[in-house]
Parts: structure tokens; sequence; C-alpha cells
């Protein structure tokens, strides 16, 4: 990310090696479509190029470019029919998302903590699973999922924040 | 549990972004107050949820991709090396020649230029109605599904009635209406008008001990004195509901009342 920071293509290319395939994955995931997520991809990584100036080096890097692709594969996935919004919401800035990461990430590798992810999410009774995925990947709300499930809003509403606490306590316990 | 842990208990959902405007609105204005707690619990929950990206089965980008990136940054940086290299040159005679030319084109641009500007403004004046056009269309279209919503609340038999009579006894009372998943509605006629930069606001009072009473929807009622106020996502349900309640508060509503209800109805 120094590197990044002096503008040098040899780090940049080494940076995309190191993170295109995650990234590409999760964009992928929302966007369903190719051709759409490799757009949305090529964005994340030419704003990331542009604008290196403004990381905060003190924050974890893979999860703030996982947010920002995120954010930018579920705005493309809003806008899809909203193309005029589009062009007015999407701005150069680089997007400051606070995150930080807590004592037991070192624990584990990448590869072993995405093992470890998958299982734990896997490990959870299918609509609760179902609700988290509606809400991380397609971007909806808590009473948008209690409609598409057919489930009282409570009960979604807990279903995702004990979920995603199941995770944080699964993550924790192999540190 | 104090309002504090019931903003802690939110910032999960808010980090993976499922949080219904309300709760947002809510949690936001509570991180903006300065909670350094909450704050840090965010920027950890941040991470928690990245690592959802994981659940995404495995692609890899085409081959295209990286070479269009690559193209692209090197065409950048070879860009702003020119620049700096042209910065240190020395101007030759020829170029002043250039530049000369380049003047008699400037005058017939800015003619050009000037014409070109007038055609904007027109088609600027053009799309600034048809985007006024479109917004009071948005406008009314809202209206409508807001009256609509309001309406099936209204008269679906699953919506329990709510009075709130007034606690001076020269007003009149207030109904509402809660249905159990499409949300409250909240009505009155002959209401007086709330004091210069005030507002009415809804609360809901929680039925559990030492619960702080959560704010809801601010709200005006019209020159006849008639209102309606819909909440289509209340943060509680009605079991969980001890009453209703409405307080006058300055503009942009409070987080807490600060004034005594003019009207309370009980719930359950």
């Amino acid at each position: 990310m120094q590197q990044l920071l002096r503008k040098d293509v040899g780090a940049f290319e080494e940076l995309y090696e190191r993170h295109s395939r995650i990234v590409y994955s999760l964009v992928l995931r929302i966007l369903r479509q190719g051709s759409t997520a490799e757009e949305v991809v090529q964005d994340v990584f030419l704003q990331l190029w542009r604008n290196s100036g403004q990381f905060d080096l003190r924050r974890p890097f893979v999860p703030w470019l996982l947010t920002m692709a995120r954010n930018r594969a579920l705005d493309q996935l809003r806008l899809k029919s909203e193309r005029q919004r589009r062009r007015e919401d999407q701005t150069e800035e680089f997007p400051q998302i606070p995150v930080a990461a807590p004592e037991y990430e070192a624990a584990l590798d990448d590869q072993r903590r995405a093992e470890r992810v998958r299982a734990l999410i896997r490990s959870l009774p299918s609509a609760q699973k179902k609700a988290i995925e509606l809400a991380y990947f397609e971007g909806l709300s808590h009473s948008e999922i209690a409609a598409s499930l057919n489930e009282p809003l409570g009960t979604v509403k807990s279903w995702i924040r004990n979920g995603l606490l199941r995770l944080k306590e699964g993550l924790q316990a192999t540190s | 549990m104090n309002s504090h842990d019931q903003f802690r208990d939110l910032i999960e959902a808010y980090a993976i972004g499922s949080l219904d405007a309300p709760e947002r609105a809510a949690l936001e204005a509570h991180l903006a107050g300065g909670c350094d707690e909450c704050a840090k619990a965010l920027e950890e929950a941040h991470w928690l949820v990245s690592q959802l990206a994981y659940l995404a089965p495995d692609a890899e980008p085409s081959g295209m991709l990286k070479g269009r990136l690559l193209q692209t940054v090197r065409a950048e940086t070879a860009g702003s090396a020119n620049q700096s290299s042209v910065r240190q040159t020395t101007v030759p005679w020829w170029l002043w020649a250039g530049v000369a030319a380049l003047l008699l084109f400037s005058v017939y641009s800015a003619w050009n230029e000037r014409k070109l500007r007038n055609e904007i403004a027109n088609l600027q004046q053009q799309t600034e109605a048809q985007q006024a056009e479109r917004q009071k269309l948005e406008q009314e279209l809202t209206a409508a599904k807001t009256q609509a919503h309001e309406a099936m609340i209204w008269s679906d038999p699953k919506s329990k009635k709510i009075m709130l009579p007034p606690k001076d006894p020269t007003m009149e009372p207030l109904e509402a209406m809660w249905h159990p998943d499409m949300g409250l509605v909240v009505r009155g006629w002959k209401v007086p008008s709330p004091g210069e930069k005030r507002v009415l606001q809804l609360w809901l009072i929680p039925k559990k001990r030492g619960g702080k009473p959560m704010p809801l929807v601010t709200f005006w009622p019209d020159a006849s004195g008639k209102f309606s106020a819909m909440v289509e996502n209340p943060p509680d349900a009605m079991s969980d509901t001890q009453a209703l309640a409405i307080t006058e508060e300055p503009i942009g509503g409070s987080s807490q009342p600060t004034s005594t209800p003019m009207w309370v109805g009980g719930v359950s």
C-alpha cells in the first residue's frame, strides 16, 4: 500500500493479483452478471489507484476494500433502472469507511478465516442463513427481508443480529 | 436495558445495512452525539460484516480486465510524466507562431462559446422545468401511496384502534390504528398548531420497566387542525408497548421528551 501511494504500477499489479479474485467473487455474487461485475471491479481498483493518497493506513486494507466493493455493487444493483441518479450519486471521493480489525483478527490467515466463516454461516438454520444473505448480498432491509421470507419482523431482526454475533463468537473462539 | 444498550443492539444490523429508516436515523443521531463505545463497536462490526464476502462462490475475473486496468494506470502514469517533462523544456520560436494561431482560433472559439452557452442555458431551463414537473409527480405519487397505505391500516381487521385522550379537556381526542405488520397511523382533527419553531412528536412508551420513550415521527396539523402521521416500522411490537404519547418539541424533534405529553393512549 505504501508503494501504491507512490504510484508504483508494479505495486498496483501485485495488489490486483492478490485481491481481485475475492473482490470479483463478491461483486459477481451481488450482480450475477459477469460483464457488469467486471465494470464495477474496474471502477473499484481505478478509484483505489487514483485516490490511494486518501487511504488511512491505520485501517485494515482488505475489509475496507471489500466494504467499498460491496457498496459499489449494491449501488449498481439498486440503480440499474435509475441511470440518471447513478450519475449524480457516483462521486470520485474516496469513501471513508470506519473499519477496525478486532484483536482476534490476527489469529487466522485469510484462507483459514474464509473457511471458518463459511462453516459458521453454514451451521445456521437455513432461513437464518437466507436472511443474512439477503441483507449482505441483496442489500435488503429488515422489513424487506421479512416480506420476502414471509416471517415476522422481530424474528428477522433477531436472526440477523444473533447470526452475526455467532459468527463473531466463532471467529473469537479460534483466537 | 437502557437507551445506550438499545442502540448497541442495532450496531451489527447497521453495519450490514439492514436497519429500516427510523432505527437507522435514531442510531445515526446517537453516533453523531459522540458515543465512543458505539463508534468503536461499529468499526469492528464493519470488519465482521466484511468477512461475509467469503460466502460468495469463488470466481475469477477475465484476463482482459487486468489488461484494461494496467493499460489505464500506465497511460495515466505516462501522462503525468509527460506533463512534468513539458514543464522543464524551453519553448522554441515556432511554438510562439503556433500560440498566435491559437489566439486567433480562441477569438473564434469565444464567439462560438457564447452562442453555445446561450443554447445550453435554454436547454438547462427546459431540463429544470422537466425536473420540477417530475418532482411534483413523484411527490403526488408518494402522497397517494401513503394515503393508500394508511387506508389499508385503517380498514384491516387485524389493526387495533387506540384512543389518545387529551390532557387538556378543551381539546379533542386523537385516534390511532396499529397493524402488527403494516405499521401505525395516528390522526386528529381540530388540533391546535404548535408554537413557533415547534412541532408535535409521537412517542412509543415501552412496557418494560425503566424503558425510555422511543421517538417516532414529528408532524404539524394543517390550517384546519387536521393531521395524519404514519410510522411504517415501529421500533417495538404492539405487545411490548404500554402507550403512545404526543408532546410538543423543537423543530427537528427530540431524542427524549422535553415537555409534558398533550395526548396519551394506552396500547396494551
